[in-house]
């Protein structure tokens, strides 16, 4: 699939498969076009070419709406708590409105968010303002909105930027729970360890462009994967 | 013959049309405010001129600097005491606020000054000349000129003097500009000063073409809410080039459609501007 | 937003609207037309609310809608011969039929750009209407005169009372849920499997039938109509103020706001209309100074002090 912004193409011929239960890492550095691939999958930007089929189904010019409930969800990079409801007011949404229309009682809806507020260890913030959260607590809350949908895919956007290491540990945790429990995960990070650990694959991007792809260990030696980061020295350096 | 006639009206409206909405794509473009008592302080604009020409036999003309200077005063007071207190509320709040002011500016108007309508009637109201069939007021060339020697006045004001680069950093990113220590309070009062100031100017100008009332504002503020988007919020070209616009759509649908239809035409164009082409005629696609 | 104790919210209201059903018999007729005004205004409060409070698209124009229903029922009364039960439901029937379909386009636009745009709409139909023969152009429609103003009373009242109800269903259903989200943040929304610009639209046309309603039962209440006199902004702005001052997106809000600010309005009201109405802006100023959250949330948070007010001053400030 191919994103231009006017000139410039913020994706470029970007192409991959993913396996039903697996976890993608998507890596690569600022701006190489990893949350526009996202935001285009998700239908929160229109195609410049290409396509994306989920299960059989063309994707393309699906509002976003559409595809969440059809079964594929995203986080935001940047939070977008709705401020003025509560912590399960807010996973309540996505249980209302995602996967297949959601659940139509409010009663229903609310269990579900239970649930899920207990699975992301939540549960004691449930009646907290949205607005009162930590940065660790917010980041699982948004999970949990997008957890609530019920997706069959999930798209991770850097979730534990603004962690420390105990939080991210805890977070790479709870994402092998989510897989465990069947839904197929794309996790975009720069945190380098806690890729290395959750992923089947790695897909690396570079300006737009699919570099490599291919299992963690292979990926993560790579030199143009280094030099993509660090550049053409380090690379050297760390092959000398 | 007739369609040149018509063609002049409308620019010459439409010059004065661009004066009145500098102020208000001003003010907004700076402090996203958008100000609904726009229309009530070219109402002021032209009772001042109205009765510097009436107590004191001051020329409409010769009065317009004491006008934008009152003014001026004005708008500063109305943004240092009482805007700046809900700038960063949100948006519809803002605009609530400025409806307030203009309900209260109006009333006070009727309460004091009553509703008779007023006129601004130098000697030399009624003359005009005749220029290849086509007839022109005097009062209206003059009106026209002294709105693009204001227009070229402020322009220039914007992008050459010291003020204008604070007003334009502010505007631009306001917390770098407070980090290069331009206070902002000030500025922002500064900044609506000299959007009433434009607006009293245009009031006055106003003044000398039409009746005065105290509710004469009210659709004064929508046609330069028209223009101002029309041309492109933020852009004072834009303000000209929509005032211009707007001045030539009124003049042709009053002559060829009747006197009852240019409020509707710009109200219409209005709405179907924001819904085509949001960003206006010289703005930039967002 | 609580689902628990939603039964004595309701009882509570039903006890009132009984006592207020009750009370023209022990009213004087000044009284009885400040109740059928009150209830105007609270009606108008309750159906922007819907818009403007709970789907967060403050719309300026709504006024548009109460004069669409006030000229529908007026021209199906006069000109058609209906009869009042069957041009009032047209009124609002048509006043939402018109709000649905502008707000396809309109609901597009964001932020200053709604509110303008929703405040030329409203400019726009009134010099439609001032423009057009059926309506009577400049010189207005006139109604026959009815003897009792009891049939206007219970008539907003019972509007007043459904649109209350329908706030009340939006502050714990699905569909309100949905609106919140689309307040709280669009784009998450619509991630999140809403359809916001359905979700909006019904909300619009929603706020737009109800402020028909209203429309139509003004038109017949007050016998005689004209464009200046219908389309008026400030009743716009008054209705956005009532439920600011209330607590948007509450329930109770609104009617709270209307019932503080009405009175207020009749203390303060004089003989002269520029008197009354220079209070009216006066009021504007200091609510949205001083109870930008409004009522509601005052009571919700019990600060009940002169130190908060000061506070709110200075929240918002550069």
């Amino acid at each position: 699939m191919t994103k231009r912004f006017g000139g410039l193409a913020a994706v470029s011929e970007v192409s991959f498969d993913l396996q039903d239960g697996e976890i993608l890492g998507l890596i690569g550095p600022n701006g190489s076009g990893k949350t526009t691939l996202v935001n285009v999958i998700t239908g929160a930007l229109p195609y410049s070419g290409g396509d994306v089929r989920f299960r059989g189904d063309s994707l393309r010019g699906l509002p976003s709406y559409a595809i969440g409930r059809l079964g594929v969800s995203r986080t935001f990079q940047i939070v977008k708590p709705f401020r003025n409801l509560t912590v399960v007011e807010n996973v309540m949404v996505g249980a209302l409105f995602g996967a297949h229309d959601g659940a139509r009682a409010l009663a229903v809806a609310r269990r579900r968010a239970e649930e899920v507020l207990d699975f992301v260890s939540l549960t004691h913030r449930a009646g907290a303002a949205a607005d009162g959260l930590n940065v660790p607590e917010r980041k699982r809350m948004e999970l949990a909105r997008a957890l609530a949908m019920r997706p069959t895919v999930l798209f991770l956007d850097e979730v534990m930027a603004g962690l420390n290491p105990s939080e991210i540990d805890a977070a790479v945790a709870l994402i092998k729970r989510i897989r465990d429990r069947g839904t197929t995960l794309v996790v975009i990070e720069h945190v380098m360890k806690a890729i290395r650990d959750l992923s089947d694959r790695i897909l690396v991007l570079f300006h737009g462009e699919k570099l490599t792809e291919g299992p963690p260990a292979e990926v993560l030696n790579n030199p143009d994967v280094v030099s993509a980061y660090l550049g053409r020295r380090y690379a050297e350096q760390s092959r000398a | 013959m007739l369609a040149l006639q018509v063609l002049i009206n409308g620019i010459l409206l439409g010059g004065l049309y661009g004066l009145m909405a500098l102020g208000m794509s001003l003010i907004w473009g700076v402090m996203n405010i958008v100000n609904i008592a726009h229309g009530a302080l070219i109402m002021l604009g032209a009772y001042v001129t109205f009765w510097l020409f009436t107590l004191w036999g001051w020329d409409p003309f010769v009065s317009l600097p004491a006008t934008i200077a009152l003014l001026f005063v004005y708008g500063y007071c109305l943004q240092r005491f009482l805007l700046n207190l809900i700038v960063r509320a949100q948006l519809f709040l803002t605009l609530l606020i400025t409806f307030g002011v203009e309900v209260v500016m109006v009333n006070l108007v009727r309460i004091f000054w009553s509703s008779d309508l007023r006129q601004v009637t130098p000697t030399y109201a009624g003359a005009n000349f005749a220029v290849g069939g086509i007839t022109i007021p005097y009062v209206r060339l003059w009106v026209f000129l002294t709105t693009v020697i204001l227009s070229v006045l402020f322009l220039l004001l914007l992008e050459k003097t010291r003020l204008g680069r604070a007003i334009r950093a502010t505007s631009e990113e306001l917390r770098a500009a407070r980090l290069t220590g331009i206070p902002v309070a000030h500025i922002y009062a500064v900044t609506f000063g000299l959007g009433a100031a434009l607006a009293g100017a245009a009031g006055g100008l106003w003044g000398m073409l039409f009746p005065i009332t105290p509710i004469m504002g009210g659709g004064l503020t929508l046609k330069s809410f028209v223009v101002a988007v029309l041309g492109g919020l933020g852009t004072m070209m834009g303000a000209i080039v929509g005032g211009l616009v707007l001045g030539l759509a009124e003049s042709f649908t009053a002559t060829y459609l009747g006197p009852t239809y240019p409020n509707a035409i710009s109200f219409g164009l209005l709405v179907l501007i924001l819904i085509l082409r949001p960003t206006g005629l010289v703005g930039r696609r967002a | 937003m609580r689902l628990a104790s939603r039964r004595v919210p309701l009882v509570v209201g039903a006890l009132i609207v009984a006592a207020l059903a009750l009370a023209p018999a022990g009213l004087s007729p000044f009284l009885v037309q400040f109740l059928i005004n009150l209830f105007m205004l609270a009606a108008l409060a309750e159906s922007w609310n819907i818009i403007g409070g709970f789907t967060g698209y403050a719309s300026f124009g709504n006024v548009a809608f109460f004069g669409i229903g006030a000229y529908t029922t007026a021209v199906l009364l006069t000109v058609a011969e209906w009869p009042f039960a069957l041009a009032l439901p047209a009124g609002g029937l048509l006043a939402m039929a018109f709000a649905g379909l502008i707000g396809m386009p309109i609901l597009r636009l964001k932020g200053h750009y709604f509110a303008i745009a929703t405040l030329g709409v409203a400019e726009t139909m009134r010099e439609i209407v001032y423009n057009l023969k059926i309506t009577g152009g400049g010189t207005g429609l006139t109604m026959p005169i009815t003897r009792s103003p009891l049939p206007f009373f219970y008539l907003m009242l019972a509007i007043l009372v459904a649109a209350t109800l329908v706030n009340w269903w939006l502050s714990a259903s699905r569909f309100g849920y949905g609106l919140i989200a689309i307040r709280e943040d669009e784009d998450a929304a619509m991630a999140m499997g809403i359809n916001t610009a359905f979700y909006k639209t019904v909300a619009f046309a929603l706020s737009g039938a109800f402020a028909g309603l209203v429309g139509g039962v003004f038109a017949y209440w007050i016998t005689f109509i004209d464009p200046e006199g219908v389309f008026r902004v400030i009743v716009t702005i008054q209705m956005i103020i009532m439920a600011v001052f209330g607590g948007m997106g509450t329930v109770v809000g609104p009617l709270l706001g209307a019932l503080v600010l009405a009175s207020v309005s009749e203390l303060l009201s004089t003989q002269l209309v520029s008197l009354a109405e220079l209070f009216n802006g006066l009021i504007v100023i200091l609510v949205v100074l001083f109870m930008p959250k409004g009522l509601a949330e005052v009571i919700r948070k019990r600060e009940f002090s002169l130190k908060k007010l000061a506070r709110n001053l200075r929240e918002y400030r550069v």
